[in-house]
């Protein structure tokens, strides 16, 4: 719902994510603090907002191929690892950064269209079925190829990426660059729904039968929608590969892929807003168990770091049960509700 | 491009079986330009039948479906739509995650461009063509009285705007004739009363020609200009309403053989 007083007067307008001054002042209130965090925050704080930065753009990919396309995904992980060991292998030959990132979106596109070709003729369960044996074999394959291809089982070492020699390596800097490639991708998938190729995606998301009969190519949209969720996941994998200045495989594992689709079920799978907030709330519980259980093993209890795991493991699993049950819509379903509330307070909503 | 007998779409001795039943036997149907053409007859006359076979849905078995006088017999459910059969549906088949004016925007698909990249960095192109497309959609918005529920979530509609929204995208697809399957099932008279008012609009106001199944007998009689009656898969009276109603084979297919009525 709209406060009271708002219009417009061209489609344009209407059309515009942000519709009111003070939600573009909020922003940029927002930007001025992103931008200026290095100075009053830690290294330790920066390296864990820079891999939050990361995660968001894997799990921007994800709500693209599976919150607005409907095509069950559970293999970003290891479309992320394609874009960390394209990146890293494109690197150790001396291609220059600013041409890595988007060389190792569009690699990790192009196998991800491999394995869409079955999404043509499978759904729901059997989808999930193709998507899992992608992420099974992304080991194997890196394994089973000669060492000095992909680096085998030892991995590869990744220099410090420089930008016309100014070297970003460090915490700040690098914090700054996943900074502006999460705000991109914020600002991709924000676009998205707003155009052609985003209503055909939801089209065949909703009812593909009658979306083919009112002239809707919709297995080119089902590739194309798996095709664009792996550009955002090779994004986040050359970052990963720069990030950690080292790629395994061990790195790229089907337990990420879960996570990543936690993060995006209790965000919203149908909303842009939802892959920030899961993001956030998944990230926090999991810093937050880390620093209990630090506590605890400072204490001399001996609970040991596979409890910790395991109760990680747990506490997902219920945040998507309560997600699945109160909420299927997500958090960002929950904050457009309390907005409502508070807009019409103290009449009742609807 | 209208042809010399002013038939827009034509079917040719249709036959189409499914496994021991025969469907339609040896079918012709002729629709005029400018008229709604109407198709009744009893449960499992082959109505809908014949409309997925001038859809493209079913590939009769024998015979052939005409459009603006070319063959289009093998042409696929989407490339009818291309071509200008635009149809609606029987029941519902919106999209209901969707707000009204992007169900009706989806259907300007294949008239709009733009791929992966204008979609993710949102060109001037794009926006563009965005705004004489959403300008266009509110077109439609007006002329179907949804101004009230463009932004509404589909899924959250009553079944009459559903259906509303449904015709709306039929009519985005620019359709050279509609095509309707039992438009008016499971509405109230007063949803009725409406979309008898919108079939005829669409007939007067965008001279698009429309075909219809309908099970209404006073809706039928009262907007369609011709009726085709179909029993066991054979067209058994064609003509003007008042004539149908007034044709014996057509009263025995509904109300039974004459002996039983005396």
């Amino acid at each position: 719902m709209r406060p009271t007083g708002v219009y417009f007067e061209n489609f344009a307008a209407e059309a515009r994510v942000l519709e009111t001054r003070r939600a573009r002042l909020w922003l940029v209130a927002l930007c001025i603090l992103l931008v200026a965090l290095p100075m009053l925050a830690g290294p330790w704080l920066l390296g864990q907002l820079t891999y939050a930065f990361i995660t968001l753009i894997a799990v921007y990919g994800l709500f693209v191929t599976v919150g607005m396309a409907g095509q069950i995904n559970i293999a970003q992980s290891a479309f992320v690892g394609v874009g960390a060991f394209s990146a890293a292998k494109l690197s150790g030959l001396g291609v220059p950064f600013w041409l890595v990132i988007p060389a190792a979106a569009l690699i990790t596109g192009a196998v991800s269209v491999l394995f869409a070709l079955p999404a043509a003729r499978v759904r729901g369960f059997y989808l999930a079925l193709t998507t899992l044996a992608a992420q099974v074999m992304f080991p194997i394959v890196i394994l089973a190829l000669p060492m000095s291809w992909l680096g085998g089982l030892v991995g590869m070492p990744v220099v410090s990426p420089d930008l016309f020699g100014l070297s970003l390596g460090g915490p700040r800097g690098f914090y700054w660059l996943a900074l502006a490639f999460a705000a991109a991708a914020t600002w991709c998938a924000f676009n998205l729904p707003r155009s052609r190729l985003g209503r055909a995606m939801r089209a065949v998301h909703d009812n593909d039968t009658a979306a083919s009969v009112m002239g809707i190519p919709v297995t080119r949209i089902k590739i194309e929608a798996f095709f664009v969720g792996a550009l955002f996941a090779g994004v986040a994998g050359a970052l990963t590969a720069y990030f950690l200045q080292f790629v395994t495989v061990s790195s790229f594992t089907l337990f990420a892929s879960v996570w990543y689709l936690g993060m995006l079920i209790v965000g919203g799978i149908h909303s842009p807003l939802g892959p920030i907030l899961g993001v956030a709330f998944i990230t926090l519980i999991q810093e937050g168990l880390h620093a209990i259980s630090n506590a605890l093993l400072q204490s001399g209890s001996n609970i040991g770091g596979g409890a910790v795991f395991a109760l990680s493991s747990i506490l997902l699993a219920l945040c998507i049960l309560i997600a699945l049950i109160f909420e299927p819509r997500g958090l960002a379903h929950l904050w457009q509700t309390a907005k409502t509330t508070f807009r019409l307070w103290p009449f009742p909503r609807n | 491009m209208t042809p010399a007998n002013g038939s827009i779409l034509e079917a040719r001795d249709l036959c189409l079986r499914f496994g021991a039943v025969e469907a339609l036997r040896s079918v012709s149907l002729a629709v005029q330009a400018g008229s709604i053409h109407a198709l009744i007859g009893p449960n499992g006359a082959g109505k809908s039948s014949l409309l997925n076979c001038l859809s493209g849905f079913y590939r009769p078995w024998s015979g052939a479906v005409l459009f603006q006088d070319e063959d289009i017999s093998t042409a696929r459910p989407p490339m009818r739509s291309t071509l200008g059969i635009g149809r609606t549906f029987q029941g519902i088949q919106t999209y209901p995650s969707m707000t009204a004016r992007d169900n009706i925007l989806t259907g300007f698909h294949s008239r709009m461009s733009g791929g992966v990249f204008a979609a993710l960095f949102r060109t001037p192109a794009l926006i563009r063509q965005e705004e004489a497309f959403t300008a266009r959609a509110e077109e439609i918005i007006a002329f179907l009285e949804l101004e009230q529920d463009r932004h509404r979530v589909v899924g959250d509609m009553s079944y009459g705007l559903r259906k509303r929204v449904d015709l709306g995208r039929a009519l985005a697809t620019d359709p050279k004739i509609l095509i309707m399957d039992e438009p008016m099932a499971g509405m109230s008279p007063e949803e009725k009363g409406d979309l008898a008012r919108f079939i005829l609009d669409i007939r007067d106001h965008f001279g698009i020609p429309v075909v219809l199944v309908e099970h209404d007998m006073d809706v039928v009689m009262d907007i369609s200009d011709r009726v085709t009656v179909l029993e066991f898969g054979e067209v058994i009276a064609e003509g003007p309403p008042e004539r149908i109603a007034d044709d014996e084979r057509v009263i025995t297919a509904y109300l039974g053989a004459a002996e039983v009525a005396v």
